[in-house]
């Protein structure tokens, strides 16, 4: 049988309609235990009260300012250390291997030292989604500049083009790509930086509610948390689909 | 005015160092112009990929100082010109070859250089694409009266389109060894000018000493 390609999620559509419905089966068949396991609709429900009372705003706020925030400055901190780095060679000779460090370190590790310098507040948190983007960006736009043909470079010169137009019209649109490409895996980064710093320590967010769901032993809490982060992120990928579609149109 | 020679002359060094992308190693260019009467065509046709035609015609007149709205009806009035009219919002990915090679054309020549610069631009074109774009190219400078520096491994091209033929000795420490001058008169059409009763014996007096002289750089490794 020929599968029509377009109507691919139809038939994911079913496929997760029939897991849905055979878990459901499952937990109200006790053949599953909700203390592991919790059903959709517990799960649903979960999520329905998070919202209906109104609890879930403090949190999403609070994730998202930080997470964003984060993002944000490590987007631009990255960028600028890059293009410094890749066009002056006493930066890069400072900066690279401390950014290899922390490439090559699991960044998460720092989240309790940002808690003991800054406080449980939302500062620690944008400290280590902050830390987590910037070196992603830098190592990005770094290589991507030195990976420039040179004959792009050398036609600029004989054009009468100085530094500053290279950077303006061959480095920046030639890394504008691969920042793109790596936009989607920043997004993640960024909130896996605010949701580990609230794990750690925090009174408000994602991670905190997460952290608050596990001690209490509330699996169908912690499944709609997760449910609800996943979302968040997709929502935020589609959103960076459409800028790189966007920017890039002329490839 | 060409210069041709075998490979490992140096032909494209001469170019790079008369403007300035590498340092000759003693000595000095003289041209007798400023920087910015010089342009130069390469062997690919390096646009920026992500400017349009348009944009990219427009790069050197804005980096000379042009406001960009005026830069960008003198880019206009070159891809006119070079038979691109209509093309200028396109991205160099959605032309073809020759079409690419016309804009980094309307690129050096909207800059209305004195000296133009040639290593080896026609070499990736397909044969009729190449005979028309050398056509043109030809009638243009003629018209501007644009001094060219070609540097080429093709005779026909060198001969048909100079006035002057220099040949290159084998590298390292090559130096020229014979020159030519060319009889055909001008105006001149590229592709006529190879039935010109001159063409032919000049065509045998270059092979023959070009010959000689990579047959002489090969006597000369087996030597070592």
């Amino acid at each position: 049988m020929a599968l029509n390609p377009r109507h691919a999620w139809l038939r994911q559509l079913a496929a997760l309609t029939i897991v849905l419905m055979v878990w459901e089966a499952a937990g109200r068949g006790h053949l599953l235990n909700p203390l592991f396991a919790p059903s959709p609709s517990q799960i649903g429900a979960a999520l329905v009260d998070l919202f209906g009372s109104g609890r879930i705003w403090p949190h999403l706020n609070a994730t998202f300012t930080e997470a964003l925030a984060g993002l944000l400055i490590g987007i631009v901190v990255g960028i600028v250390l890059g293009v410094l780095a890749a066009l002056v060679p006493l930066i890069a000779e400072l900066i690279e291997p401390v950014m290899t460090l922390l490439n090559a370190i699991p960044r998460v590790i720092l989240a309790p030292v940002f808690v003991i310098w800054m406080g449980i507040g939302i500062a620690s948190k944008v400290a280590l989604a902050f830390i987590l983007v910037a070196v992603l960006m830098f190592f990005t736009v770094y290589s991507g500049i030195r990976q420039v043909d040179r004959k792009l470079v050398e036609r600029i010169v004989t054009l009468g083009g100085g530094r500053w137009e290279l950077v303006r019209h061959v480095y920046l649109p030639a890394v504008a790509s691969s920042v793109l490409g790596s936009l989607k895996v920043a997004v993640g980064f960024a909130f896996t930086g605010a949701c580990v710093g609230e794990f750690v320590a925090a009174s408000r967010g994602l991670g905190y509610l997460l952290s608050f769901a596990q001690s209490t032993y509330n699996t169908a809490l912690m499944f709609a948390l997760i449910l609800l982060i996943l979302v968040v992120v997709l929502v935020i990928f589609g959103i960076a689909g459409r800028l790189e579609k966007h920017l890039l149109r002329w490839n | 005015m060409s210069l041709v020679g075998p490979s490992g002359s140096g032909k494209s060094s001469l170019l790079r160092a008369v403007i300035g992308l590498q340092k000759p190693l003693a000595g000095t260019v003289e041209t007798g112009l400023a920087p910015s009467e010089i342009g130069m065509l390469f062997q690919d046709d390096a646009l920026l990929p992500w400017k349009t035609a348009r944009e990219n015609v427009a790069l050197g007149l804005i980096f000379n100082g042009v406001e960009p709205p005026r830069a960008q009806e003198q880019a206009d009035v070159w891809l006119q010109r070079l038979g691109l009219a209509g093309f200028g919002h396109r991205f160099p990915r959605h032309l073809s070859g020759g079409q690419r090679k016309r804009v980094a054309l309307a690129q050096v020549l909207a800059m209305t250089p004195k000296l133009l610069l040639m290593d080896e631009p026609f070499a990736s074109l397909d044969a009729i694409v190449r005979a028309r774009i050398i056509q043109e190219v030809a009638t243009l400078v003629e018209r501007e009266r644009i001094s060219v520096l070609l540097v080429t491994h093709d005779l026909e091209e060198a001969i048909s389109l100079s006035d002057c033929v220099y040949l290159l000795s084998q590298g390292p420490r090559a130096h020229i060894t014979h020159d030519y001058r060319v009889p055909i008169p001008r105006p001149r059409d590229p592709v006529r000018a190879r039935m010109h009763p001159a063409f032919a014996p000049l065509y045998e007096k270059l092979w023959n000493d070009l010959s000689r002289e990579v047959d002489r750089d090969q006597r000369a490794e087996s030597t070592v």
